[in-house]
């Protein structure tokens, strides 16, 4: 079965090349904010890039908060990516600081960069922190671009994989069937595609819409 | 080295100006966006924006266009022109920019410098425009009497950790960057400094990675860019070091 997949669409982020991306791994991709066809998608991806409380600001005002909420309680995987990832926490720090989603315990802070130039632009190898359906195929230290000033710092339990950029960051997180990168997997080559198809296969093997 | 692409926004519309000099104007993309997609599209790293409504006016006139940049591209941007208060500099960044690029009013106001590094720290940029050697402010209109490298020195000490200097006489020439002026300022400071005005072809580029010290971390490249000299993927290539 062919997973279709709903991006959200809250005003920020490349939406048209993570569509992209998924068209290509064989899934079926709609960019919308509409309630109707968000809740017939197999599987949501929440992108963004852009400022942390803005992003919450239009995330809430469009619905999506309680929405996104409620598909994850009904079994729908959701994959946050960069911004998106950050937004699944419970705040930031950035700009004086923002409640995020709380889908995930944790809170997101500045990179500790070490001296070294921030924002982090470019490939940074990934190390798998535990076994997951999302990085299935791919190994462990297999660099990922990024583009970044923030980082979530999630619970061990929920730390799916890292990086090193002066310090060591959460860059990839799972609990249950909610899943987020800091890197971008549109932009990220063989293995970014392959990490979207993976995604795609877990929402093809959810449950059906309901 | 870093290459940042220059969008400077008057009237909505993605412009250059020639010595910075509002009346000789070339217009290259109705939207801002545009510009934004194609240099981000050719692989861009971090874009350059500017908000020269703004500059005149000493507050944000641009920023639909500047957030519609930061929410679409995938690519680090940085933003300035007329950001002299702290509510400004909020509101570049709440749209979206990774760093804010502040002139005039950093130079002027100490106090709104020190609050804003306090706030913001590594994502403040102060801008220093040169003419002949010496500082000049408001949107390079005025003329100052500080010499550039004593104004860099100084804002270092303060905690200032990234510059840009555009050299006046050569921005909007294509004729070569001030490199010489570029080294004297370089060797001010530890800071980090973005090299802008003159870039016209790939050997300027060259020239600027292999004779400037390496804190001079990147370069802004407008006209050229606009005028296709050479590519996005060139001019990072060309800056490699």
């Amino acid at each position: 079965m062919t997973a279709r997949i709903c991006i959200l669409d809250y005003g920020m982020g490349n939406l048209r090349s993570v569509e992209k991306a998924l068209e290509h791994v064989g899934a079926t991709a709609t960019i919308s904010s509409d309630e109707g066809t968000i809740r017939q998608a197999d599987g949501l991806i929440l992108p963004g890039v852009g400022a942390f409380p803005k992003a919450m600001e239009r995330v809430r005002s469009l619905g999506l908060e309680e929405l996104v909420a409620k598909r994850l309680d009904a079994g729908i995987p959701v994959l946050g990516i960069c911004l998106g990832l950050q937004l699944l926490f419970d705040s930031s720090t950035e700009l004086g600081g923002a409640e995020g989603t709380s889908l995930l315990p944790g809170d997101v802070a500045e990179l500790d960069a070490d001296g070294l130039k921030v924002p982090h632009i470019g490939w940074s190898p990934v190390r798998w922190e535990k076994k997951s359906r999302l990085t299935e195929g791919i190994e462990s230290e297999t660099p990922f671009y990024f583009v970044h000033s923030f980082a979530p710092k999630p619970d061990r339990d929920d730390l799916l994989g890292s990086a090193a950029y002066g310090a060591r960051f959460a860059c990839a997180a799972e609990a249950d069937n909610i899943f987020g990168v800091q890197f971008h997997p549109e932009k990220s080559s063989a293995a970014g595609l392959r990490l979207l198809s993976n995604f795609a296969g877990i929402c093809a093997q959810a449950p059906a819409p309901a | 080295m870093i290459l940042y692409p220059a969008i400077d926004i008057r009237g909505g519309q993605a412009v250059r100006l020639l010595h910075g000099d509002y009346e000789q104007e070339t217009i290259y993309d109705a939207d801002p966006l545009d510009a934004a997609k194609r240099w981000a599209g050719e692989g861009a790293e971090f874009l350059h924006v500017v908000d020269l409504d703004g500059a005149k006016a000493g507050e944000p006139r641009n920023l639909e266009a500047i957030e519609r940049i930061a929410a679409t591209i995938d690519c680090a941007i940085q933003v300035g022109g007329g950001l002299r208060d702290p509510q400004s500099v909020r509101a570049i960044l709440e749209a979206g920019a990774d760093r804010v690029v502040i002139g005039t009013a950093a130079l002027r106001d100490p106090e709104f410098l020190d609050a804003m590094l306090e706030a913001h720290g590594h994502r403040i940029v102060v801008s220093v425009d040169a003419r002949a050697g010496e500082v000049a402010l408001e949107g390079w209109t005025e003329a100052g009497d500080e010499s550039v490298v004593d104004a860099v020195a100084t804002l270092s000490q303060r905690g200032v950790a990234r510059f840009l200097c555009t050299a006046i006489e050569v921005d909007g020439t294509m004729e070569g960057p001030a490199i010489d002026q570029l080294n004297e300022i370089a060797s001010a400071t530890s800071s980090q400094i973005i090299a802008s005005g003159g870039v016209g072809d790939l050997t300027h580029l060259e020239s600027l990675a292999s004779s400037t010290p390496a804190n001079v971390e990147g370069a802004i490249v407008g006209r050229a860019l606009y005028e296709r000299r050479f590519t996005v993927a060139e001019a990072i290539e060309a800056l490699g070091r």
